[in-house]
């Protein structure tokens, strides 16, 4: 696991995963990165450190909706839905995602 | 943009939000620690696996922080404090701005009124426009023309610039049957008048173009949705019969609430076809001739543009119709004058009539009281600027020691600029209070009507100019010790001592002084104009005695009585008006000086046109008239019961008609044919003095008038009884109406009011400028002297330890009192001077305002700066008389 890749995410890959995430299903903060990890197997660590603010920032910009909610433990934890504005952005983040991935591979393909 | 807004909202509830994100950090952990645990793991590497937890609150709190806003929160906190510190300072300065800013936004709600604010319905305001025409006559231009029917029509047949037109008048008729009829204002609209508003009518429909249609138009009536509710009770009207003056009617449709059509002052109750109004008229010449003849001018022509029309072209359009129009008429009427003479022309202009270009007095006086509240709220400022200079100034040290400490000066400014914000904000919504209060009152002056009821509390056009001008105010005050705490040199505020560094002359505060000074003489000298322009009108002689006469109108609405007994009926009202107690003298008159007046044909040999004079009015008595109306006989003998049918033709003339008609012989015993070229000879008996007849004519000489025996001449005609009581007439009125009434037949009935309130409306514009002008001026006076004493209270305070030294050094106390009132009196002169001046730049713009009375009176200039002077020396004695006791031990003892 090269420890390089956990931190420097580029920007917007963030964002991009936790609205990927928030398609499936409603979940609270912890429940993402657990998700995020588990999904990567590992690869990718998200740090509450720029987790939570990237959700705060995306709640702004009204990609995600916030509610208190109860966990199945009966504890309070607030979950994240992604919204229609959400899943919009989603897409178009994902198509320019796909097209950059592709001209690097491009580059990258040995010669 | 919603990103911006959900911003706004997350920094509004900041404190929720930090609390909410501590509680999911700490959710975070602990399932971290738990899932730790479960899978048997070191708590402290999942702990540390948590990340900066810090970092991930100050990142989300960026989120919802706006770090200007909390700076500019802190300030306004911060000046809050400053203003509770000084409760004096606060209440002086939030006082003077209230009146300032009051006086302002009162009358821009009166101006706005009167010129700007478009009617309620009307479709596109900025394309429609008002007709202003105009001629020449005798040299005097006067946009007094083109009121009739017939120059409406022409208007419509000549011009190619518009693509609607509709023809407007109103005037007060009574309504309804018997008891229940009141009087109520109508408007005579043509059936066009409605495709220019955009309201769709409550109830039935508006009358169309086939209801409109000359010579009598169609006998149906719109109601106001107002006169509707109060009325009738809103209930299902259509169809009912209404009485419209003598008019009957069919109402068939009831306009939506608050459509005033274009009425600025008394919003009509009901709407009835102009032609059915023209074509109904009781003068049956005006009937049958106002479509075809130029008689009669009475009403008013709106247009709407074409797209792509300029409001020039337009104009120009609508002057050469009107020049047209004009040769027309002089085609029909020889004895009118040619178009060289006449000049006709004209103009589209607003709608409303106080912004056009004969704007009546009221506007005009309206538009002069703006600028002086604008030169109150100037004063206003210039007080609480200098109220924040001095206090800038006490506190040199406190900022020099904040700059020492790295506040930044940029920093500084903002704080006094918003402390002077907060100020005019508190201030603006005093002066709110104070415009609903007294905004009311000036608006019953001007306009009168329950149209004026305007709530300023809750009326956004008012409520934005008041935001506008707290802002103005803001920057006017806060400008110059803003500047002033951003200036200071920081270390010789430093290194001077508490004493050294406090006395300051300040050349910004004594240009304020000077200013305010002047700003008030030139106030005071707008009051002494209009109060003597008061006086003067107060005073004219206007040819009759208004006081103690009730002027009673019979209106025989639609009961048809033949002339004998329309003679008879005069009579009997005549007696019984003369047999009440308390009744001196009671006259029968065809018409009414103020009211209404008529003229007709005129001839006398060796004149031409008599017409070309001027306009010569024609009043039809009894005997009485004179004794009754009070006015004076000044030759010759007023009529008697023996000036009846059959007996040689008499008149009374006007001594400036007499003047007019014969300048070098004596009028008694001329003969004028009277009517008719042909009549026979009427022979002047009696010169009576010159009587004003019109507002207008309260400054203009035109004042020819002749009067006729009603019983040689139209025994029937007349619908006006005068009436003088002995004592005040306005408690006569019910008893002098009730024993009237009793004679009336069937529906006919009387109203009956003083004169005096005909003469005081033409009085209107001149009370109010001179109440007006006499509260701002005495108010710019008060604040003036207050802030001189101030200032010189202030000096006094700042040098008595150089005064001190002075007495010590041999100083007498009469230099001392020399020293101190020289300065205040210095200042004043200066005030005075400039104040002078400004009022003689600007006396040419108020001279058409003043009645008999120059705006340069010299007489004027000197008690006002005499006045400013005393006034400017009285403040001046306090201050003056406390340096002079300034005690030489106490100065020696401190250095």
């Amino acid at each position: 696991m090269p420890p390089d890749s956990r931190r420097d995410l580029i920007p917007g890959l963030l964002d991009m995963l936790v609205l990927k995430t928030l398609t499936v299903q409603s979940m609270h903060g912890y429940g993402i990165a657990q998700q995020l990890q588990r999904l990567s197997d590992d690869v990718i660590r998200v740090e509450d450190g720029s987790l939570y603010p990237a959700l705060q920032r995306m709640r702004q910009k009204g990609w995600i909706k916030a509610e208190w909610r109860m966990t199945p433990n009966n504890q309070r934890a607030r979950y994240y839905t992604i919204t229609a504005a959400g899943r919009r952005q989603l897409g178009e983040q994902q198509d320019g995602f796909t097209t950059l991935m592709a001209a690097v591979q491009r580059i990258l393909r040995p010669a | 943009m919603r990103e911006f807004l959900n911003r706004i909202a997350d920094w509004l509830r900041r404190d929720r939000l930090d609390r909410e994100l501590s509680e999911e950090l700490r959710f975070h952990r602990e399932q971290l620690e738990r899932d730790a645990a479960a899978a048997g793991k070191d708590v402290w590497s999942a702990r540390r696996r948590l990340g900066n937890v810090t970092r991930a609150r100050e990142e989300s709190r960026d989120r919802w922080s706006i770090p200007s806003l909390d700076d500019l929160l802190q300030d306004v906190r911060y000046a809050l404090r400053g203003l509770r510190r000084s409760p004096g300072f606060a209440t002086s300065a939030i006082v003077t701005l209230a009146l300032g800013i009051g006086a302002n936004a009162a009358m821009f709600g009166v101006v706005d009124r009167l010129m700007f604010r478009p009617f309620a319905y009307l479709r596109d305001p900025d394309t429609v426009h008002r007709v202003y025409l105009r001629a020449t006559n005798r040299g005097v231009e006067s946009w007094d023309y083109g009121g009739e029917y017939t120059a409406y029509l022409d208007i419509e047949r000549f011009t190619t610039s518009f693509s609607a037109y509709a023809g407007f008048a109103h005037s007060a008729m009574a309504i309804g049957t018997g008891e229940a009829s009141q009087e109520h204002d109508v408007g005579m609209v043509s059936a066009s008048f409605f495709d220019f508003l955009d309201a769709r009518p409550a109830l039935g429909r508006y009358f169309v173009a086939a209801e409109d249609t000359t010579p009598v138009g169609a006998n149906v009536a719109v109601l106001s949705y107002e006169f509707w509710q109060s009325a009738f009770g809103g209930r299902d009207v259509l169809g009912e019969k209404l009485q419209v003056g003598h008019i009957p009617t069919t109402i068939i449709g009831v306009a939506p609430r608050g459509f005033t059509g274009v009425f600025l002052n008394s919003p009509p109750a009901v709407y009835i076809p102009i032609t059915l109004y023209a074509g109904s008229n009781p003068s049956r010449e005006n009937a049958a001739t106002y479509y075809t003849r130029y008689n009669w001018g009475w009403m008013s022509t709106m247009v709407r543009r074409k797209p792509g029309v300029t409001v020039e072209q337009a104009s120009a359009d609508v002057a050469q119709a009107y020049r047209r129009s004009w040769q027309v008429m002089r085609d029909l009427e020889p004895s009118e004058m040619p178009l060289e003479l006449a000049k006709p022309g004209g103009i589209v202009g607003s709608l409303k009539s106080g912004a056009g270009p004969n704007a009546p007095l009221e506007a005009r006086t309206a538009l002069w009281l703006t600028g002086v509240a604008a030169i109150v709220l100037l004063i206003a400022c210039a007080n609480v600027a200098n109220l924040f200079l001095a206090r800038a100034l006490r506190r040199q040290r406190e900022v020099a020691v904040r700059l020492a400490l790295g506040v930044s000066r940029w920093r500084l400014m903002r704080q006094t600029l918003i402390e002077s914000l907060v100020l005019s904000l508190v201030g603006s919504v005093a002066g709110l209070v104070v415009a609903q209060w007294g905004g009311a009152a000036i608006r019953r002056m001007l306009i009168t009507t329950e149209a004026a009821s305007l709530d300023t509390l809750s009326d956004w056009r008012t409520l934005g100019a008041v935001g506008a001008i707290a802002v103005v105010s803001a920057i006017l005050t806060g400008i110059a010790p803003a500047l002033l705490s951003a200036r200071g040199d920081l270390a010789k505020t430093l290194k001077a001592g508490a004493r050294e560094g406090t006395y300051h002359r300040s050349r910004a505060r004594t240009a304020l002084l000077v200013a305010r000074g002047a700003l008030s003489v030139v106030l005071l000298v707008g009051a002494a104009l209009f109060v003597r322009s008061l006086d003067n009108v107060k005073h004219l002689r206007f040819g009759y005695d208004s006081d103690g006469v009730l002027l009673v109108s019979r209106n025989l609405r639609g009961t048809m009585l033949d002339s004998a007994r329309l003679v008879e009926l005069r009579r009997e009202l005549v007696a019984t008006a003369q047999a009440l107690p308390g009744v001196r003298r009671a006259a029968w008159a065809s018409s009414v000086p103020f009211w209404s007046t008529s003229s007709t044909g005129l001839y006398v040999a060796g004149i031409d046109s008599v017409r070309r004079l001027g306009r010569f009015t024609y009043q039809m008595t009894t005997p009485d008239y004179f004794a009754a109306f009070g006015t004076r006989i000044l030759r010759g003998r007023g009529f008697t019961t023996a000036d009846r049918d059959g007996a040689p033709l008499v008149a009374v003339v006007s001594e400036g008609m007499a003047r007019a008609l014969w300048p070098d012989r004596d009028a008694l015993g001329q003969c004028m044919h009277v009517f008719d070229e042909t009549s026979p000879c009427t022979t002047v008996v009696g010169i009576a003095e010159d009587i004003v007849q019109q507002t207008s004519q309260l400054s203009e000489s035109s004042r020819y008038q002749y009067y006729l025996p009603i019983d040689q001449t139209r025994p029937s005609a007349g619908n006006y009884l005068l009436v003088r009581v002995a004592g005040d007439a306005s408690q006569s009125v019910e008893s002098v109406r009730k024993a009237l009434q009793r004679v009336m037949p069937g529906q006919s009935y009387v109203t009956v009011r003083p004169f005096a309130e005909l003469v005081d409306g033409a009085r209107r514009s001149w009370q109010m400028g001179a109440t007006l002008f006499v509260v701002f001026g005495a108010l710019a006076l008060a604040v003036a002297a207050i802030g001189l004493y101030g200032v010189i209270a202030y000096n006094v305070t700042q040098r008595m330890h150089e005064l001190g030294v002075r007495v010590a050094l041999g100083a007498e106390r009469a230099d001392i009192l020399r020293l101190v009132v020289g300065q205040g009196a210095r200042l004043a002169t200066a005030g005075v001077v400039v104040g002078c001046g400004l009022a003689l730049v600007s006396s040419h713009w108020v001279q058409p305002l003043l009645f008999g009375q120059s705006a340069t009176d010299p007489f004027v200039y000197g008690v006002v700066a005499a006045l400013m002077l005393v006034v400017a020396l009285a403040a001046c004695v306090g201050p003056a008389l406390r340096a002079a006791g300034a005690d030489p031990n106490a100065a020696l003892r401190a250095e």
